[in-house]
């Protein structure tokens, strides 16, 4: 067994609401374990049991082999956590902050090497309440690092942040991979979760309702695939001859979509027609099911509403 | 213990790193002496035997351990608490105790500042003298200080949020110098309002200040004092233990 993580049964009750409903999952070691999930779907409350913020009414959380639940002080020595919110004395420096925390664990990581990991070198003398919002999470997540932890949490590393600062954060992960850390992170981008995520679990009302590889999501879903295209000239009538297409009407004319699981069939349909018509095909694109809709056609609703 | 001075002296460094609560710490007690060494000068009020200033000085000592001992720490933390700050920390190996012990450590050191400050300053103006037993001076303060910050802190367990903390924490300060025998005498207040003002511990800490420093009062004359502090102590100890939250 490799796992660094063994779940069972997890729950979390706020009043009435489950708001975690059962979860089980197990994270191996080396992985990059995403959870991905709308706000409010349990994400950020199950890493928080399992990082010993806060006590589940039931279920059992393994860490290292180690009884999180029992040992919650063994845990934190071994594991590194980025939390939602920054969190921080508003005017310590990034330097200092860096020492200050690596001074709580029994080994940890030199501030200069850190402070490099995450890009912040220049910024070491800055206070917090300076930094820009990506700077800020760097930092998080470079305080995460301090004690060379093999297992790190990330929690929705990205929400609220620019593409630039996003790219950044991602870039670090994709390194930890590289480094063959354990990472377990929530988000509700699917780009992120099929960038950097290894495995997934899709989470929703509390409940892991998908398992599997992003790519494996997606193909077991076996969605259809949507084809859009103009033309020089309108269909009209000819348009009855390819099942399934609709005029897209946000303004632009000569503009259709096809929705298909035949792909191959439906493209020599429409190039056969468009040719024997003489009628050009323009700004043809193909797009792939994505994260987003499996989510969708799994619970009827979207990621981020 | 290597943790707890670590801790300790980062929590220094950042509050030396804030103007304006160095000013409230600092200046603002200093400024209060030479105002009131300025208005009083060597004039005496009826029925006492020292001059003002020299009954002053103890009470301004008393008002700065308050500045530091109840705005100071119940204000930091409540802050600190609402930035997330404790949540974020619990996710380390520190622990709350080392955490508490280096809040107190930090203020307490802020509080032997401010006295030394303000009796050489207040000794150099206007030439008063502190004499009687140094030791039992440093104890009943040390008593006293503790006695604000534990207040400081059953406050934050009562305290939800930052918004209402500043009123809440300005009322209790503010009449406990009002009442507390911090500016004038209580024999001055009404005779049923100086004896309620004696369960304050700041009526308590000044009275068994000046009892030491100009009357050569010895624990005989001044364990009552500390035992009221103490009860206060034990108090907020209780609330504190009910109430008090991390995040």
């Amino acid at each position: 067994m490799n796992n660094i993580i063994e779940v069972t049964n997890l729950e979390k009750k706020y009043g009435d609401i489950n708001a975690v409903n059962g979860v089980s999952f197990n994270v191996e070691k080396g992985e990059v374990f995403g959870i991905l999930g709308p706000n409010g779907a349990g994400k950020t409350t199950t890493v928080e049991m399992i990082e010993g913020l806060r006590k589940p009414n039931a279920g059992t959380i393994k860490v290292c082999n180690i009884d999180a639940l029992k040992e919650p002080q063994r845990i934190k020595e071994i594991i590194g956590v980025q939390l939602q919110a920054t969190s921080l004395y508003d005017n310590i420096r990034v330097k200092e902050a860096i020492e200050l925390f690596g001074g709580y664990y029994a080994k940890s990581i030199p501030a200069a090497i850190i402070m490099d990991e995450v890009s912040l070198t220049e910024k070491k003398d800055s206070q917090v309440s300076k930094l820009s919002g990506g700077q800020k999470q760097r930092l998080s997540v470079g305080l995460a690092l301090v004690n060379d932890p093999e297992l790190i949490f990330l929690d929705e590393p990205t929400t609220g942040l620019d593409p630039q600062a996003r790219h950044n954060i991602w870039s670090i992960v994709e390194k930890l991979r590289e480094r063959g850390k354990t990472v377990v992170m929530t988000t509700h981008y699917m780009e992120e979760a099929e960038q950097l995520c290894h495995r997934l679990a899709i989470v929703d009302q509390g409940k892991i309702i998908a398992m599997d590889t992003p790519d494996n999501l997606i193909n077991k879903a076996e969605l259809a695939t949507s084809i859009e295209f103009s033309t020089s000239k309108e269909l009209d009538g000819l348009a009855k001859k390819i099942p399934g297409i609709c005029k897209v009407n946000n303004g632009s004319a000569r503009k259709y979509s096809v929705s298909t699981k035949a792909v191959s069939r439906i493209l020599k349909d429409l190039t056969n027609l468009c040719y024997d018509n003489n009628i050009e095909l323009q700004n043809i694109s193909v797009r792939q099911a994505t994260l987003e809709d499996v989510f969708l056609a799994m619970t009827g609703r979207k990621l981020r509403e | 213990m290597n943790t707890l001075i670590r801790q300790t002296s980062m929590q220094m460094r950042l509050f030396l790193r804030r103007k304006d609560e160095l000013f409230w710490t600092l200046a603002f007690p200093v400024l209060f002496i030479l105002l009131f060494g300025a208005i009083y000068g060597n004039s005496k009020w009826e029925g006492m035997n020292i001059r003002s200033i020299d009954y002053l000085l103890p009470g301004i000592v008393v008002m700065a351990a308050m500045v530091t001992g109840i705005m100071r720490t119940a204000t930091g933390l409540v802050q600190e608490r609402e930035a997330g700050v404790y949540r974020r920390l619990a996710l380390t190996p520190l622990k709350r105790t080392t955490l508490i012990g280096s809040q107190l450590l930090q203020h307490y050191v802020v509080i032997i500042v401010q006295t030394l400050l303000l009796v050489a300053i207040s000794g150099a103006a206007f030439k008063t003298n502190l004499t009687g037993n140094t030791a039992l001076f440093w104890l009943t303060l040390s008593i006293g200080a503790l006695c604000f910050m534990s207040i400081g802190f059953a406050l934050t367990g009562l305290i939800k949020t930052l918004r209402s903390a500043t009123p809440i924490i300005q009322i209790v300060y503010f009449s406990m110098m009002f009442l507390g025998g911090i500016f004038f005498p209580n024999s001055l207040l009404p005779t049923w309002l100086g004896n309620a003002a004696k369960v304050l511990p700041s009526t308590q800490l000044g009275d068994a200040l000046r009892a030491v420093v100009y009357n050569g009062g010895g624990i005989g004359d001044i364990w009552q004092k500390w035992l009221i502090m103490g009860a206060w102590i034990a108090a907020c100890l209780i609330i504190s233990i009910r109430f008090f939250r991390w995040e």
